[in-house]
Order: C-alpha cells, then sequence, then structure tokens
C-alpha cells in the first residue's frame, strides 16, 4: 500500500474522517445486522466506496477485507461470452456490470441470480445474507436496470444490493425508490485539508496550511485526487514550500488550452482545430460530460457577465442531446460553434458600441 | 399421314444425298408466321398433291428432333414419334360408321382400314380431307424447299421459325376444333378444289403452359416460346406398325406403283421448295418486321387466340423488341463493338479452321472486320485505344488462340453489354450460350457448365456452329467459380499439350470437339474483389456511354413506330435524366405508352420521376455534388431555348434539393455520408462571418444523431426516411460554385482506433492489480484523477549514482516507488528504438493514456535510473512470486525453521561485514521487511518498524546503525569474491542470501 490514497484510507466507520453524523447514521443502520439495499451516490473521490466497505466491515468483520478476483465468464443467450472480473470476499461481491457494455443485463441475470439464489450454509456465524456491490450503476443499460427490480425485490431473503453511482439522474426511478438513498458529498476544502495534514503528520512530512488549501481547491475537493497532488508535490520538492507548482492532471490541462483557443479566435479553421483538440480528449477516455463541463467553466471564467447565462442555458441544452445522441463529438462541436457565434456577436456588438 | 411421312422418309433417304435430309430436317425449324402465311398462300394447291404425307409429318415430328442428322431407320421412327393419332383415329372411327368401304383404324383393332388408308384414295376420303392436313402439308413443302439454298447464319434462323411452324400444326386441338370434317387423309394426290373452313384452325401453340397435360416448349430464334401439347404415346404407338405392314404389302390398287408415284410428289415437292423458299428469302431479306408476321398469324386465329396473342404481344418489354438483330443496328461505340468482334474473329483458326465446310458467316464478318480495320487506320485513336489494338493484333499462341482467352466487358447497366456480346457472337458465326446470374454458379456446377459450353457442341440442333460462352453478370459470381474460369482457361494449356504426346484417347476426343472456344464475360463493376485475378487475363473492353444522339434516334424510330409523338428536345431530356441508359429509356417510353400517354413533352419528362435510376454513385461524387452547385450549362441541356430561365428557376429551388435528397437516398451509405460531410464542411468556402450557417449544419448533424439513436436502437425505422434530409441542408448551407476539394473522412475511424488502444492499455493495468487497490479504481477514476498523478509519483529526483551511495531517505523512496510500480502493475520494459537507442518504456503504457499532444512534456528520468528500478521491480516481484509459493505449500515446520533463522542471519552478516559493497542487498531487505511483517512472523516485524522509524526520526542516515543491530546478532554471514575463478562453482539462489 505504497500510495499515500491507499495507505491511509479508513477501514472502519469510526475512523471516517468526515461527516461523521452519516458514519454514525450508518453504523447504526446495520447495528441490528441487517438493512435495506443502499444506494449510494456522490461525486468522485468523495469516499463512497470508503463508506460502503466500512459499512460491509461493521457487518462482516474484518473478513470482507480478503479479497480476490474472481474471473467469470457468462454466456448470453445469443452465445456471446462476456469475461466479466468481480472483486469477492466471502461476504460480498463486487461487479461492475457496466464493464460488459451492451450485454450488462446478461450480467445482472445470471451473475447476481446466481448469488442471491445461494443460501448462506452457515447462518449461525454469518449474516443470512450476502452482498452484492454494484458500480456505476448509472451507465447500466435501461435493459439492464429493469432487471434489476425485479431481482431486487426477488431475492431480499438471501442477498442486499448496494448500488454506488455518481448521480441518480441516470437511475430509472424504480430502482430509487427501492433503495435507502445516501448521499456522500465531497468533503468540504477545509476537511480536504485536514484530512491531507493528518496524512502528511503520519508520513513525518510538514505541509504549509496555505499549500493544503491550494491544493484542496486546485483538486476540485476530490479527496482522491488531493491526496495523489499531495504526495506528487512531495515527489517534486521536500520540504514543501507554500507556493511551489502543483501538479496538474494532462486533459486539465489540455482543455484549458482548448478553451482559450475557442475565446481567441472565432473561424472555421479554428473549429476545425478545437475538433482536433476534442477528439483527442475523447479518445483519452475523457467522458464527453467532464468535457463539456470543463469546458463550460472554462469558457464562463473567461466571458462577459452578460452572457453567462445564455452560455450555460446553452450548454445544458447540447449536454442533453449529448446524452440522447451517440456521437459525442457532434454535440461538443456545435456547442464550441454555437459559443463562438454568441461570443463573436458579443464583442462586435461592443466593438460597435464604444465606436459610436 | 404420319405413315406416309415415314415412307417419304424412306422415299427422301434413297432420293435425297445425305446432307439435303439433314437440311430437310432443320428446315422443320422454322417460324410459325411464315409457315401460316405460306398455308394460306398455297393452300388450295398443294392439298392433293402432299396430303398424303401430312399425317406423317405430324406423327413424326418430333421424332424429327431426335433423329435430326442420323438416317432415320424405318422401323424405329414410327414408333418414336409422339404426337399422337388423335385425331387420326377419330376419323377413322367416324369414316367407318359412315361408309362401310372402309374399315374402322381403331389403333387397338385390325391394321386393315390402315391399308386402305394408305394404298387406296378412295373418293369418299378425298372429301373428308380437311384443309387442315393440306396445312400441315404445306409446311412441310416449304421446308425442304428453304433447306435447299446454302446455310447462312440467317438461314438458320428461319429454318427454326419455319420449324416451330410446323410444331404448331401438330397440336392436338385441332382434331377437336375439325370434329366431324376430317378424316383420315388418304387422298394422296387428289386435289381438293374447295378450302373451306379455314378460319377453323385452332391455336396449336400455346403462348402459355397448357393447365394440363405434357407439353413441349420450342423457343424460336427471336426468343419466343412457345408451348406445344402432347398426346398420349399409346395413341400413336398403335398405328405405326399397322403402317408399316402396309406399306410393305401392297395391294396394287393403284394404276401407278406407289413408289413412282411418290417420286413424283418428291421431286414435284422440291421444286415448290426451291420457289418458296426463294420467296422467303425475299420476304425477310425485304426486312419485313416479324412482328407483321406475327400480326397476321393473329388474324388467322380464332377469336380467343387472337386475344391471347394480343396480350402476349403487348407484354412484350419494348426493350425486347426493338432490341437490334443485327451488328449494324447496334447502339452502342463502334470502337468497342469493333474491337469485340476482332477479338472474336481471332478464334476463328482455331474454331473454324477445322471446319468440315466453310462458314459463309465468317467470311461476311471477315470482310466487315477488315471493312473496320480501314477505318480505324484512318482514324487515330487514343493511346489506350492504341493499346486494345495492339492486343488484337498480337499474335496467336501455339494453340493458335488469341493471347487472352476471355474478353471482360464492363460498364454500368444499360449500356447493351450483354446484346452486344450476343449479337456479336451471332454475327460471327457462334452459338451463344449464356450463363447469368439467375443460374446456380457454385463452383461445380460453373465447372461443369463451362465444359458443357466449351467442349461439347449440339448434336440434335443440327446447327453446326461452334458455341461461344457469355458469362453475364459475372461480378456477382462467388471468387470460387471465377477461380473455376481461371483453372480452366490455365488448365487447357497444360493439359492439351500434355495430351498431344501422351494420351491418344483423349487426343481423339479433342479432335472431335473442338475444344477452344471463346468465352465472353460482362460485368458493371471491373474492380470488384472477385474479378481481381480475371483481369489479368482478360481483353478489357470498358463500354464508354452511349452517344445521346444516337440514342435519341433510335428512340425517335420507336416513337414513330408505336405512334407516340415525341419531339426531340424532350427525347434528350429523356436520355438525360437516364444518363443514356438504353433500357431505362425505352423502358420508360413504354410505360407511358402503356398509360395511354401518346405525346411525350418536356414537361412530362420533367416532371417524371418514373424515368430515375436507382443509380449508385461513388461516395466521392455524390459529396462532390452536395459541395457544389449545379453549372448553369448542365441545366441548359435539353431545354428549349425559351423555357431556361422557368428551368433554372426551378433548379435552384426545390429541384436542386429534391436531387440531393434523392441522391443522398439512392447512395445507401449513410453513415460514410454524414461523415464525409461533418469531416469536409468546414474546409469548404464558408461564406457567414458570423458562423452561423456552421452552426445550423452542426445542428443538423445533431439532429442526424438523434434520429440514428432512435432508428438503431429504438428499432423505430420510419424515422429513416428524414436521415436524407441533412445532406440536402449541407447542400443549402455550404455549396459554393468552386470545385470542392474531398478528403476520405478517416476522422472518426481514427478515434475509435485510438480510444480501443487507450481502453487496452488501461485494462491491462487494472488486470493484474490487486484486489485490494483494484476496487477502489475504475476506469474513469484511472483516466481523469489517478494516471497522470501516478506518472508525476513515480518519477521521483533520484540521484544518478549507483543505489548504493543513496541516503536512507532516498533508499526509503526507492523502495516506495517500486512498491507502487508493483502495486500498480507497471514496469519498465527496454526497447531498441528505430535509431538503435535502447530506452525502458512503460508496461502497459500508459503514458500513452495521458500524454497530449502541446502540453508540456513531464519530467523524465534518465535511462539509469529507469533501469536500475526495472531491475529492483524484475527482483521484487520474484520475491514477492517465491513467498507467496512457499505460503501455499509450506515444507515442515523444520526446514521452515531453520531457513528462517538462517535468513535474517545471512542477511545480517552480509550487510555488517560488506555493507557498502552489498548495498544493494541491504536495501532489498529494507524493502522486505515492510510487506513481511505478516510472513516474517510477529518476531521480526515488530521489531524492525520502530527501530526504521526511530532512525528516520532521528537523522539522515540511521541506516548503517539499524542494520548493524539487526545484524549483530547472526553469527553467520557470508562473502562473495566477484572475479576469482578458482572458487567452487554452485547454485546459489536469491532466498539464500537472504
Amino acid at each position: 500500500m505504497s500510495l499515500w490514497v491507499d495507505k491511509y484510507r479508513p477501514t472502519s466507520l469510526a475512523k471516517l474522517d468526515y461527516h461523521k453524523e452519516q458514519a454514525n447514521h450508518l453504523k447504526s443502520l446495520v447495528q441490528c445486522g441487517d438493512f435495506p439495499h443502499l444506494l449510494v451516490y456522490g461525486p468522485s473521490g468523495a469516499g463512497k466506496k470508503t463508506r460502503i466497505m466500512c459499512l460491509l466491515r461493521e457487518l462482516y468483520g474484518a473478513g470482507v477485507e480478503k479479497l480476490r478476483i474472481e474471473h467469470q465468464s457468462i454466456v448470453a443467450p445469443s452465445k456471446k461470452k462476456i469475461e466479466i472480473n468481480a472483486i469477492a470476499s466471502n461476504y460480498h461481491l463486487e461487479v461492475n456490470p457496466s464493464d460488459a457494455g451492451n450485454s450488462d443485463r446478461v450480467v445482472i441475470q445470471e451473475l447476481i441470480k446466481t448469488v442471491a439464489q445461494s443460501q448462506q450454509i452457515q447462518s449461525s456465524t454469518q449474516r443470512e445474507f450476502k452482498v452484492v456491490l454494484l458500480t456505476e450503476v448509472d451507465r447500466l443499460t435501461k435493459d439492464a436496470q429493469h432487471v434489476l427490480r425485479r431481482t431486487m425485490e426477488k431475492y431480499m431473503g438471501t442477498c442486499r444490493l448496494i448500488l454506488c453511482c455518481n448521480s441518480t439522474s441516470k437511475v430509472i426511478s424504480p430502482i430509487r425508490s427501492r433503495c435507502l438513498a445516501v448521499r456522500v458529498p465531497l468533503p468540504s476544502t477545509e476537511e480536504v485539508c485536514s484530512v491531507m495534514m493528518s496524512v502528511c503528520k503520519k508520513e513525518g512530512l510538514i505541509l504549509p496550511p496555505e499549500l493544503a488549501k491550494r491544493i484542496a481547491e486546485k483538486s476540485g475537493r476530490n479527496l482522491r485526487k488531493a491526496l495523489l497532488m499531495c504526495e506528487a508535490c512531495r515527489v517534486q520538492q521536500y520540504p514543501f514550500s507554500a507556493d511551489q507548482d502543483i501538479p496538474e492532471t494532462d486533459w486539465e490541462v489540455y482543455l484549458r488550452e482548448t478553451a482559450n483557443a475557442i475565446v481567441n479566435q472565432q473561424s472555421p479553421q479554428r473549429l476545425l482545430e478545437v475538433r482536433a483538440r476534442l477528439y483527442e480528449l475523447l479518445t483519452h477516455c475523457i467522458p464527453a460530460e467532464i468535457i463539456m463541463k470543463g469546458l463550460v467553466c472554462e469558457l464562463l471564467s473567461n466571458c462577459d457577465g452578460h452572457l453567462k447565462p445564455e452560455v450555460a442555458q446553452m450548454a445544458a441544452y447540447y449536454e442533453h442531446r449529448l446524452q440522447l445522441g451517440s456521437k459525442a463529438i457532434y454535440h461538443l462541436e456545435a456547442f464550441v460553434a454555437k459559443f463562438m457565434t454568441i461570443y463573436k456577436q458579443f464583442m462586435e456588438d461592443g466593438l460597435d458600441n464604444f465606436m459610436f | 399421314m404420319t405413315r406416309m411421312y415415314i415412307q417419304h422418309t424412306n422415299i427422301l433417304r434413297e432420293n435425297l444425298s445425305r446432307a439435303e435430309f439433314c437440311i430437310l430436317s432443320k428446315q422443320l425449324r422454322k417460324s410459325i408466321k411464315a409457315f401460316k402465311n405460306k398455308i394460306k398462300l398455297r393452300m388450295d394447291e398443294y392439298d392433293e398433291m402432299y396430303g398424303i404425307e401430312d399425317d406423317f409429318e405430324q406423327q413424326f415430328a418430333d421424332e424429327l428432333e431426335v433423329m435430326a442428322e442420323m438416317d432415320p431407320f424405318p422401323g424405329e421412327s414410327p414408333r418414336i414419334g409422339k404426337v399422337s393419332e388423335f385425331r387420326n383415329r377419330k376419323h377413322t372411327f367416324e369414316e367407318a360408321l359412315t361408309s362401310a368401304d372402309s374399315a374402322l383404324t381403331r389403333p387397338d383393332t385390325a391394321a386393315a382400314p390402315e391399308r386402305e388408308d394408305d394404298e387406296s384414295l378412295t373418293p369418299k376420303a378425298k372429301k373428308r380431307k380437311q384443309d387442315v392436313a393440306k396445312k400441315l402439308h404445306f409446311h412441310e413443302d416449304e421446308d425442304g424447299g428453304e433447306i435447299i439454298p446454302p446455310s447462312s447464319p440467317e438461314e438458320h434462323q428461319r429454318s427454326e421459325r419455319t420449324r416451330s411452324g410446323f410444331s404448331l400444326s401438330l397440336s392436338p386441338d385441332r382434331p377437336v376444333a375439325a370434329g366431324t370434317l376430317s378424316v383420315l387423309d388418304i387422298s394422296g394426290l387428289e386435289v381438293l378444289q374447295e378450302s373451306p373452313k379455314r378460319a377453323t384452325t385452332p391455336r396449336h401453340a400455346l403462348k402459355r403452359p397448357p393447365a394440363s397435360g405434357d407439353f413441349i416448349t420450342v423457343t424460336d430464334c427471336t426468343g419466343n416460346r412457345v408451348y406445344l401439347r402432347k398426346n398420349h404415346e399409346q395413341d400413336q404407338q398403335t398405328p405405326d406398325p399397322r403402317f408399316f405392314r402396309n406399306t410393305q404389302n401392297a395391294l396394287g390398287l393403284l394404276t401407278v406403283p406407289i413408289e413412282v408415284l411418290r417420286e413424283q410428289v418428291s421431286e414435284r415437292r422440291h421444286r415448290q421448295l426451291v420457289e418458296e423458299s426463294q420467296r422467303l428469302t425475299e420476304l425477310l431479306n425485304s426486312g419485313v418486321d416479324p412482328e407483321l408476321l406475327v400480326g397476321e398469324v393473329t388474324e388467322n386465329t380464332e377469336d380467343e387466340n387472337v386475344k391471347a396473342c394480343d396480350e402476349s404481344s403487348a407484354s412484350r418489354l419494348w426493350v425486347d423488341r426493338f432490341a437490334p438483330q443485327h451488328y449494324m443496328e447496334l447502339l452502342s461505340d463502334d470502337f468497342t463493338n469493333r474491337c469485340l468482334l476482332k477479338w472474336l474473329k481471332l478464334w476463328d483458326w482455331v474454331v473454324f479452321g477445322r471446319e468440315r465446310k466453310p462458314c459463309p458467316p465468317t467470311a461476311e464478318s471477315r470482310a466487315n472486320s477488315t471493312g473496320a480495320q480501314n477505318q480505324h487506320q484512318n482514324q487515330r485513336f487514343k493511346t489506350k485505344s492504341q493499346i486494345t489494338e495492339e492486343i488484337l493484333e498480337a499474335e496467336l499462341d501455339q494453340y493458335k488462340r488469341p493471347k487472352l482467352k476471355v474478353a471482360l466487358l464492363s460498364g454500368p447497366p444499360g449500356l447493351g453489354k450483354t446484346t452486344l456480346a450476343h449479337i456479336i457472337a451471332k454475327h460471327a458465326g457462334y452459338n451463344v450460350v449464356e450463363i447469368n446470374a439467375s443460374d446456380d454458379r457454385s463452383a461445380e456446377l460453373f465447372q461443369k457448365r463451362i465444359d458443357m459450353a466449351t467442349q461439347m457442341k449440339s448434336v440434335l440442333g443440327a446447327d453446326e456452329k461452334p458455341n461461344c460462352l457469355i458469362i453475364d453478370e459475372i461480378d456477382g459470381a462467388p471468387a470460387a467459380a471465377i477461380s473455376v474460369l481461371l483453372a480452366t482457361l490455365n488448365r487447357k494449356d497444360s493439359r492439351e499439350g500434355g495430351d498431344s504426346t501422351s494420351n491418344p484417347l483423349k487426343k481423339k476426343k479433342k479432335k472431335e470437339s473442338v475444344l477452344l472456344r471463346p468465352i465472353i464475360c460482362i460485368c458493371n463493376d471491373l474492380y470488384t474483389p472477385a474479378l481481381r485475378p480475371l483481369r489479368q487475363q482478360a481483353f478489357l473492353l470498358t463500354f464508354p456511354p452511349t452517344q445521346q444522339s444516337r440514342l435519341t434516334q433510335r428512340l425517335a424510330e420507336i416513337t414513330r413506330q408505336q405512334g407516340m409523338k415525341a419531339d426531340t428536345g424532350s427525347l434528350m431530356a429523356l436520355c438525360e435524366k437516364t444518363d443514356n441508359d438504353i433500357r431505362a429509356c425505352i423502358n420508360t417510353l413504354q410505360f407511358l405508352h402503356g398509360r395511354g400517354r401518346r405525346q411525350l413533352d418536356q414537361r412530362v419528362v420533367n416532371s417524371m420521376s418514373i424515368g430515375l435510376k436507382d443509380q449508385n454513385k461513388g461516395l466521392f461524387s455524390v459529396w462532390q455534388e452536395i459541395f457544389q452547385l449545379p453549372r448553369i450549362k448542365r441545366k441548359r441541356i435539353g431545354g428549349d431555348p425559351f423555357g431556361v430561365f422557368e428551368e433554372a428557376g426551378l433548379k435552384d429551388g426545390s429541384q436542386r434539393l429534391q436531387h440531393i435528397v434523392h441522391l443522398a437516398s439512392s447512395s445507401g451509405e449513410h453513415e460514410k455520408l454524414t461523415q464525409g460531410l461533418y469531416d469536409n464542411f468546414l474546409s469548404m468556402k464558408l461564406k457567414d462571418p458570423s458562423l452561423t450557417g456552421v452552426c445550423s449544419g452542426l445542428d443538423w448533424l445533431c439532429f442526424s444523431d438523434l434520429v440514428n439513436e432512435c432508428v438503431f436502437h429504438g428499432q423505430n425505422y420510419s424515422l429513416m426516411r428524414y436521415l436524407p434530409f441533412l445532406p440536402a441542408a449541407f447542400h443549402h448551407l455550404f455549396a459554393a460554385n468552386s470545385v470542392p476539394r474531398i478528403s476520405y473522412p478517416n476522422s472518426h475511424y481514427e478515434g475509435l482506433t485510438k480510444t480501443q488502444h487507450t481502453k487496452n492499455a488501461v485494462v491491462a493495468m487494472l488486470a493484474e492489480i490487486p484486489p485490494s487497490i483494484r476496487s477502489r479504481v475504475c476506469q474513469n477514476n484511472l483516466c481523469l484523477d489517478v494516471l497522470s498523478l501516478l506518472l508525476e509519483l513515480i518519477c521521483p529526483k533520484l540521484r544518478p549514482v549507483n543505489p548504493q551511495l543513496y541516503s536512507m531517505r532516498e533508499k526509503q523512496q526507492l523502495c516506495e516507488l517500486i512498491d507502487t510500480m508493483i502495486n500498480y502493475n507497471l514496469t519498465y520494459r527496454q526497447e531498441r528504438t528505430a535509431e538503435g537507442q535502447y530506452t525502458y518504456v512503460l508496461e502497459p503504457n500508459i503514458e500513452d493514456v495521458v500524454r497530449f499532444p502541446g502540453v508540456p512534456p513531464r519530467r523524465q528520468l534518465t535511462y539509469q535510473v529507469k533501469q536500475l528500478i526495472a531491475r529492483e521491480t524484475e527482483l521484487e516481484r520474484m520475491r514477492r512470486v517465491e513467498r507467496a509459493q512457499q505460503k501455499r505449500n509450506p515444507q515442515t515446520e523444520t526446514v521452515e525453521e531453520v531457513k528462517e533463522v538462517k535468513k535474517p542471519q545471512a542477511k545480517k552478516q552480509t550487510s555488517r561485514n560488506h555493507h557498502q559493497r552489498l548495498e544493494n542487498i541491504v536495501k532489498q531487505t529494507v524493502v522486505e521487511s515492510k510487506p513481511e511483517t505478516d510472513f516474517f512472523g510477529r518476531a521480526v516485524a515488530p521489531k524492525e518498524k520502530p527501530s526504521a522509524h526511530s532512525a528516520t526520526d532521528e537523522d539522515g542516515r540511521p541506516g548503517g546503525s539499524r542494520i548493524g543491530k539487526a545484524v549483530g546478532n547472526s553469527d553467520v554471514w557470508f562473502r562473495f569474491n566477484e572475479g576469482v575463478s578458482n572458487a567452487v562453482r554452485r547454485n546459489v539462489y536469491i532466498r539464500e542470501l537472504l
């Protein structure tokens, strides 16, 4: 466990650093030895998985930390063979069904049913149910989600589901209504700072509070990112100085440059360049929503206050279409083109007003 | 009559030379129309003379086919005759009832009446005889007459026609209609003055297969097919033997012996035939359309038949009706025609060289070709055509064949490729055998058919013309079939060579049926992958588009003939609309004709959407048309002078839109089309400075993406009809006058491959990450947060010196680094660059995943450091694997213990004594100490940890003292002198050193 993120991850509910009240709630939830299906959601880096694992440990004891990887191969009705990796302990099974792409429905049907249908043998020492942890539920297809809703009810006796996702908006409401929703919000800047400070203290390093604050802000309160940044800082330079460079992820830099390029010039040629850059981002597995969001943030910070509502509205419009469609590049580019038009118009108007 | 015919044939055998007889049998295949014509004309005269033979002819007709060129055996022939005697039988029966003289000729009963029939020409019989019989007779006469002139291809056709005419008369309907009137036609020589009820001749040739009963199909040279009904064989067979007996045992009732009579008859007949044939040839040469003949035939027949015939002629496609019959009528490019003909002529040596009799058509066409040659010498051709000429003038190979044994015609549909091939083959004196897409073209069947066509020849049909194989629509044939064809081409060479020396049997066979025949292949797309091998061995002929003027002229002729009014302008417009597709033009005309339109003008042509072909243009041309405004010049073609402006206006508006929509919907590859538009539209010359056009273009793209999504994920295919409007919108937005420069769209594909590459790297990395970490990272997180920073993390500032010289802190840093790398399944792999330098790259190469072009490159470790890390990582991995194995199958307690004792001791020893030199090993112990807490047991782990902590806490380099302390407890130490050669060699394992 070499990375700080891994090394200093809390393993029990009591040791959680923030949202302590929620941790207490969770503790009391499982105290009776049973709990309903959970839908844990929250932005990336807020500590959802950590909380879930703490919960399981609370429930089953240290045994849940003995993990192994199970390679499952499932044959779909169409004779297609689906290979999927599940992380399992004796008490739970963690699957990311969206790894199977469009065949995720089959994964849910087969894998979860087999787990759910098997009864625990020694119910005296163990719980009566196993836990199936499904990650990235928001990336499941609608089909798979519909499969899930029946499974959830039918095998309530032998299995509990914990669904983990970033946003509930893509989870169909029947599933939402069957689960107890637990929102894990991002830690505040102060909380991120304090976590970093404590980690550095355990490492025997001295972290200047200014730097901690800067890191926390730069990471967007994503704790995972913050810790990695902090560690990267340490690799770059130690002892820390308050104003040292904080390493950034490359794609963010690239995206920022793209946004600047858009603001600097509005022409078809520039649009072609931007298209190339957008393609580049997409091919590096950066999700289109994230690109859109990053772009909008950068663009908003660059444009006049009058334009902001319009730009934001456009962004929402195009992002909605992006979700509906399949070719992200069209929608991203359409947004960029639209922004260019508005921006250009605005600038020209401004120039006219200035001149007359 | 049948019987008589057989006798007649006997006589013929005697009288006529063998050759003549063959020709005679050929003549039987003459067209219905000509035949019937003649019936009308000559009925009266010939009745008496040939009446006797009528029946024979009838009965014998089918047998003729079988007999063909062979000598008919008198004994056999009557039995074989398939056409029924039904009518005969009936009549004889009636006759028997009515008259006492003649006995009944029941098939089952006595043979006596037969005798009477044959030999005694009774007046009664004469009276009863019917004109039908005479007609029948008649045909035969004609046939005989026509035979005599030398056989040219045209005459073959004619003979075919007559033959079919003949078979018409055989059909069994007639007896029913003729009914009571007709009796056995006994009176051979008597003349019948009256020609009563001529109109009663029923239809014997059916345009459709009869509903019940057997039938024979007969096809004449023009492709018309008629069906002849068969009667039961029993009927025919029975009378035959009787007949024979009769002929042999003549009763002598005649004053002149029957033989003499027959000779006279045949002589006269001969004369008549000669006359008749002359007349016929005149008729044909004068260019009377076969249609006219058909018309006359229909007039003759009864109402019912008239109707049927009318229908059939109306249902016939004009394309067929007005298909060219001669070389001179061809519409296709002269040069192409000539080239193909010349190529075919190159085969003459092989095909006709050993022919028994010289083929007149060959000479004729030779004359033609020389004429063409002269013409060509006067003209100047392009280089490509010169090449073609050279091929044609090249020498024959050792088998006297042309170098290229296959001609491959290619060109878009409707240019007349198939017609050309057929006509030229016929023109050069070949018998056409066609294989097209409607036939089964699996490899075996294909082979069989090729062999059949090239190595055999028809024996029955009496045309001795060699076959010419035409493989139509070869671009649709499976690759296997084409390789069969190629094999046939090449195999022949070797086999022939081998045969001539070794296998006399086969050689003989070869002599009999000439082995080598020309093959003409026809395709639309010359560049079909399957055709690639064939292309190299074939004489390629690409069809240029038909000349509009010629096509228009032909269309004008057709319209005139059909009574339609059409001016040249509108016909030209039609040609333009169909891209000079002959077939489409004629079909459109027929369609309009069929709908009752007798007038064709410009407006009709323009407003009509039926003439439009569902043409498949290349993607590039589609893109080009979308991005380019139509030229004014193009609009003016075919437009009348005053209508130009009006038309131009139309074209600018809805018509242009319609055109693009049509183009897009017919192209079919919407995905590609859209992608091409997307990739290219920004490089067009865009007029609007405010980018609104671009915006709406992109909005269209988004829209079509949504529609696509709906169509393919929701299976809502009704929405597909909206897809072609995207190109139309793009045309509206971005079309310009200048010629667009279009590049093939590959951005999407490139993007896909790159994404796949990235994903593969990430997945490969994820695969080996231990589960405890694996559960916390997923692909998304890795790409977004972790990887980029991880790359920073694994590049610590390490001094490029020997690791033994590292300070304690540095060593620890190295350990952590290695641990991280192993945990995240990373390692360095040595690679040789193209310049020959060695570098270390990350494996899996997540740098590709993270790196963006244009972003300042991150700091890289030096080669030495990477090497060091690679080695250490490798060592650490080995250690871990070994440990895991030990854990899994633990040895006996004692051994384990001993080892456990020994190992730390060894470690400590080495480190104490060789602290400076064996820095590396020391470091390893440190590395191991961390993860080994559970393995080494509680004794070691707690001790070391606090010490390490304290060490780091105290000062910069506490390592020595710490190790010294730990090592001090042991008695064993180990020393290895590098470079000493007199040492005892033995295997030393790492674990023994640790």
